[in-house]
């Protein structure tokens, strides 16, 4: 494969790949929305790196903490009055970022640069961003869901 | 009927035990393979579910492992994997697995799945009487 070219098309592939995850998972139309990443005031990152011999990378789901709740509260089905608690939000979007990842995965292993997937990690928090380092390629995807907007943001290095 | 979820995400195995509530089986958890050996040495389960990417030790090792185990080799277990990709799936067919489940997944295609290797009953089913003799 060529080094320096994404081996799919990371956007085409997610846009389609959150699309089904959300429907099957949480039985919500998530759709690819035009315009800036959201300013999240009070946010939850889900975050999956994965590694092989030409590519290295992470992929990154930013919610606000109040969607973050809310997606926690429809896959666990837990009833309105019921707040699920930090450990549960944590398991949820961890496996919701799990799933976006391994898909991604599984395409760039198709498309011959095999990797391997970490677990999932959250990140909380208002004031921080994720900064890219050189020879690495970055992708925002934005994303709504009823009146939440979202992000997942993608980089990727290939040696 | 014993069925051993084996995944580090507390979630799946939530939604693994709603899917499996109506039906007349007992379900263990394990949250790593390492964990999941143990648990299926002392459980001897009828079937296995057993995620690929975990802490401490992954699905896959944890399926070496119990292949590798006279007395645990033969339990089926069903793999269920994000990572839907070609080469994942031969990889893991190779070692032996009866089926695997692509995440996101419906609980409907855990439940057909789970049944075409175990007989899954629900609870409430009334086990069907002996047929009345004819009359001659």
């Amino acid at each position: 494969m060529n080094p320096k070219t994404a081996p799919v098309d990371i956007r085409e592939f997610l846009n389609k790949h959150l699309a089904e995850v959300f429907e099957t998972m949480l039985s919500q139309t998530a759709r690819p929305a035009a315009g800036p990443p959201p300013r999240l005031s009070e946010r939850v990152t889900g975050s999956v790196g994965f590694g092989g011999e030409h590519i290295n990378g992470a992929l990154y789901l930013h919610l606000s903490a109040a969607f973050a709740r809310q997606m926690t509260a429809s896959m666990l089905g837990l009833p309105l009055e019921e707040t699920p608690g930090e450990s549960e939000i944590n398991d949820v979007i961890g496996e919701l970022t799990n799933m976006l990842a391994g898909g991604l995965k599984s395409s760039f292993c198709d498309a011959g640069a095999p990797c391997a997937v970490s677990t999932p990690a959250i990140i909380r928090g208002s004031s921080f961003q994720v900064e890219t380092v050189p020879n690495v390629s970055q992708e925002v995807l934005v994303f709504d869901c009823g009146p939440n907007r979202f992000a997942v943001e993608v980089h990727v290095r290939l040696d | 009927m014993k069925i051993l979820s084996v995944d580090d995400s507390r979630t799946i195995r939530l939604i693994v035990g709603r899917a499996l509530r109506p039906y007349d089986c007992t379900l263990c958890e394990a949250s790593n393979g390492e964990e999941g050996l143990a648990a299926a040495a002392r459980e001897k389960p009828d079937l296995i579910l057993l995620d690929v990417t975990m802490p401490v030790m992954d699905g896959v090792t944890m399926l070496t492992k119990l292949k590798e185990n006279p007395e645990l080799k033969t339990i089926p277990v069903i793999m269920l994997t994000a990572e839907s990709g070609r080469e994942n799936v031969l990889h893991i067919a190779k070692l032996g697995v009866r089926d695997y489940l692509v995440k996101p997944f419906k609980e409907d295609q855990l439940l057909e799945k789970a049944g075409r290797i175990i007989k899954l009953q629900k609870k409430d089913a009334v086990p069907a009487a002996p047929a009345a003799p004819t009359p001659q």
